[in-house]
């Protein structure tokens, strides 16, 4: 896929057998995860060149936009342009998993927050977040759900990385409530790349079914214990080559299991794994299906 | 090289990569060449009136290539890019890095201690070969010498050797040996400062055993001038500091003019701590991508250039590379657009011997058209201001 698409870059490789390119790199990726024997499959949004991409084509003609980088990743996405008046989207195509994905499938979408303070707009942020929410992230939430997905993963590196101003909370409830309303799937928000310790009673007041954690980041201590909610406890770490070692990945889920007693446990990356080659993502994900199995063996969650 | 070149009114120069020619890939990768791939060949030459063009024709026709082949097409395609640079009439060239695989992965796979483990996406369609650091670093031998010696044998303009810088290198390494015994039942505080530790070993292990020795061997065949790349150097804001000492223990006490390039930042993030890199004299920083492209000499025309005058206030009164091209972008710009970002930086810094003009970076994922006509914009742009100035036309 990378040979190809820079070749179509460069007009040396056509656009079929880019395509072609594309399904053989899914359904490798689908036996990946297929022999870790995760329990929720996802497409690993391949064709998404950044994760506002497709979104934004769909919203309008795409305008030329600045390339910003991915908070301290050396990746670089589009900085999204939503000035002016939202007018949502009337599309879906491009971002709804892919058919070939098993089921259960996972849609992973930036959530509204981060989508709204990663854009250059001149709008007030949070009339903007709550917008998005339902005008562009709710209908690809539900045609997501149509296509299969039993859970929906909204991305926030931004509110671990940047935090968040106190009245900032209440919008950002609205938001999640609009996207979270009748929903016949589980809604998750993942924050990552910081510390969700100072955030953690906040996050559990939010109208979503988990809250997604980066354990590299923050202190399995600081989470407190009795939750109402799942927790998705990211593990593993997708920006390091080294692979985790079995036995303390197992023992931090276990200790997770014991203390923090979320409804459900959700074991995952401590982010999205595109900061990785491929060989050492498929690593890490068969190492992932190790842990999985390991404590399920071990507790009862 | 003049020896004030650091000074020298409105300078232009291009920042590093340029793409490969087709026929430099197929080659190199043994793949067959056809009609076309020879016809790109023949119009550069001639266009760019490279010496002796034909002998690459005649040597295409003769594929497969073996060592000693491929070694001279990769000497063909350096030269190609030079003249494209001179052609374009850039004061100071090089040769778009022909000779190396990429930036980060020809310094790497020319040192010890690391270990390719694959493609990581950078933006868009672009990936670059991320390698893991899991032993020593030293350098198995200078790795810009040969190019540079070439280069030497057949520039007209001054050169100015572009280096990847030792924070860039390793922020875009996976770490396996520095920080490894990661335990996520520790406090989170501790495995922070642990962190923080091991990076900077992993840093400055590369500024002194790797970086510094190349530098040394290019100033001893010659080099004047040598730009340390650092486009990660922003990556981790709390990591200033440490870019700062990493180019400070790369180039400590060598005797040559040294400038370092930024791109794709927030660039106020560097102050103060730049304040301490007293021996850069120029910086060369991508503004054009965030600039407007209105002409006009207002601060709300110029957009991209509002903070200049930072660089401006540095104590030690370095050049700035202004960057006036957007390279992620086939959008070309007038020579009008670049007259009036320089008239810009010209009235905000208050001397034209401060401004250097060049692209926002490396023109390599443009294609060879598109990045002569933006460069030949670029310096008719230069002397569009000069007039503007009462500057004379310089002297090469």
């Amino acid at each position: 896929m990378v040979a190809s698409t820079r070749g179509l870059d460069r007009g040396r490789v056509t656009a079929e057998a880019v395509g072609a390119a594309f399904a053989e790199d899914l359904a490798a990726f689908i036996r990946v995860q297929q022999q870790a024997g995760l329990d929720v499959f996802s497409d690993g949004l391949l064709r998404w060149q950044d994760i506002f991409r497709p979104l934004m084509e769909a919203v309008g003609p795409v305008k030329a936009e600045s390339l910003k980088r991915w908070f301290d990743t050396n990746t670089f996405f589009r900085e999204p342009d939503l000035s002016g008046a939202l007018a949502g989207i009337n599309r879906t195509d491009g971002m709804v998993v892919d058919a070939a994905v098993p089921r259960p499938r996972v849609a992973t979408l930036p959530s509204p927050f981060m989508f709204s303070r990663a854009a250059r707009t001149d709008r007030d942020r949070n009339q903007l977040m709550v917008d998005l929410a339902g005008k562009v992230l709710r209908p690809v939430v539900d045609a997501a759900i149509a296509a299969g997905c039993q859970l929906v993963h909204l991305e926030d590196p931004w509110l671990g990385y940047f935090g968040i101003e106190s009245s900032d909370w209440a919008p950002l409830h609205e938001a999640l409530g609009l996207l979270h309303r009748d929903l016949h799937a589980t809604l998750a928000f993942h924050v990552y790349f910081g510390d969700a310790g100072p955030h953690i009673d906040q996050l559990r007041r939010l109208p979503v079914d988990a809250i997604g954690v980066d354990l590299v980041e923050t202190d399995v201590n600081e989470l407190g214990s009795g939750w109402d909610k799942g927790l998705v406890a990211g593990v593993i770490d997708g920006r390091s080559s080294m692979l985790e070692s079995l036995d303390n990945t197992v023992e931090v889920a276990r200790h997770l299991a014991d203390t923090v007693r979320p409804r459900n446990l959700y074991l995952s990356s401590n982010c999205e794994l595109a900061f990785l080659p491929t060989v050492v993502a498929a690593q890490k994900v068969q190492r992932l299906g190790e842990a999985a199995r390991k404590v399920k063996q071990l507790v009862s969650v | 090289m003049s020896a004030n070149l650091d000074h020298k009114p409105l300078l232009t120069h291009e920042i590093g990569s340029l793409d490969k020619p087709g026929w430099r890939v197929k080659a190199y990768a043994g793949q067959p060449l056809n009609d076309r791939d020879l016809e790109e060949a023949r119009s550069w030459g001639e266009r760019l009136k490279v010496p002796d063009y034909e002998r690459l024709i005649e040597l295409l026709r003769h594929a497969p290539f073996g060592k000693e082949q491929k070694a001279d097409l990769q000497r063909w395609s350096s030269l190609y890019a030079l003249k494209l640079e001179e052609g374009a009439g850039l004061d100071v060239v090089y040769d778009g890095e022909q000779q190396r695989t990429e930036m980060y992965d020809w310094a790497v796979s020319h040192s010890n201690g690391f270990e390719r483990r694959g493609s990581v996406r950078a933006f868009d369609n672009k990936y670059y070969t991320k390698a893991a650091v899991v032993a020593p670093i030293s350098l198995k031998a200078p790795f810009h010498s040969a190019e540079f010696s070439y280069l030497v044998s057949v520039a007209d303009a001054e050169l100015k050797i572009p280096v990847t810088g030792a924070y860039t290198i390793a922020d875009w390494s996976f770490d396996e040996r520095y920080d490894v015994d990661t335990d996520l039942r520790e406090p989170a505080a501790d495995r922070r400062r642990k962190r923080k530790a091991a990076r900077r070993d992993f840093v400055l292990d590369i500024a002194r055993n790797m970086i510094r020795p190349n530098l040394s061997a290019l100033i001893s065949l010659g080099a004047r001038w040598i730009q340390v790349d650092e486009p990660g150097a922003s990556t981790e804001p709390d990591e200033l500091d440490l870019f700062v000492d990493s180019f400070n223990a790369s180039v400590e006490g060598l005797n040559a003019m040294f400038s370092t390039h930024l791109c794709f930042s927030d660039y106020n993030l560097f102050f103060p701590a730049i304040e301490r890199m007293s021996q850069c004299r120029q910086f060369a920083v991508g503004f054009a991508n965030y600039d407007s492209r209105e002409l006009g000499l207002t601060d709300e025309a110029r957009p991209g250039y509002q903070v200049i005058k930072k660089f401006a206030d540095l104590p030690y009164k370095p050049a700035l590379g202004l960057g006036v091209l957007d390279i992620h972008s086939d959008f070309i710009e007038s020579p009008e657009l670049v007259r009036d970002r320089v008239l810009y930086a010209v009235k905000v810094f208050g001397d034209p011997a401060r401004i250097h003009v060049t692209p926002d970076c490396g023109l390599r994922t443009r294609s060879w058209e598109v990045a002569f006509t933006k460069l030949r914009n670029m310096t008719a742009g230069v002397a569009l201001a000069r007039q503007e100035l009462g500057l004379p036309d310089p002297a090469r």
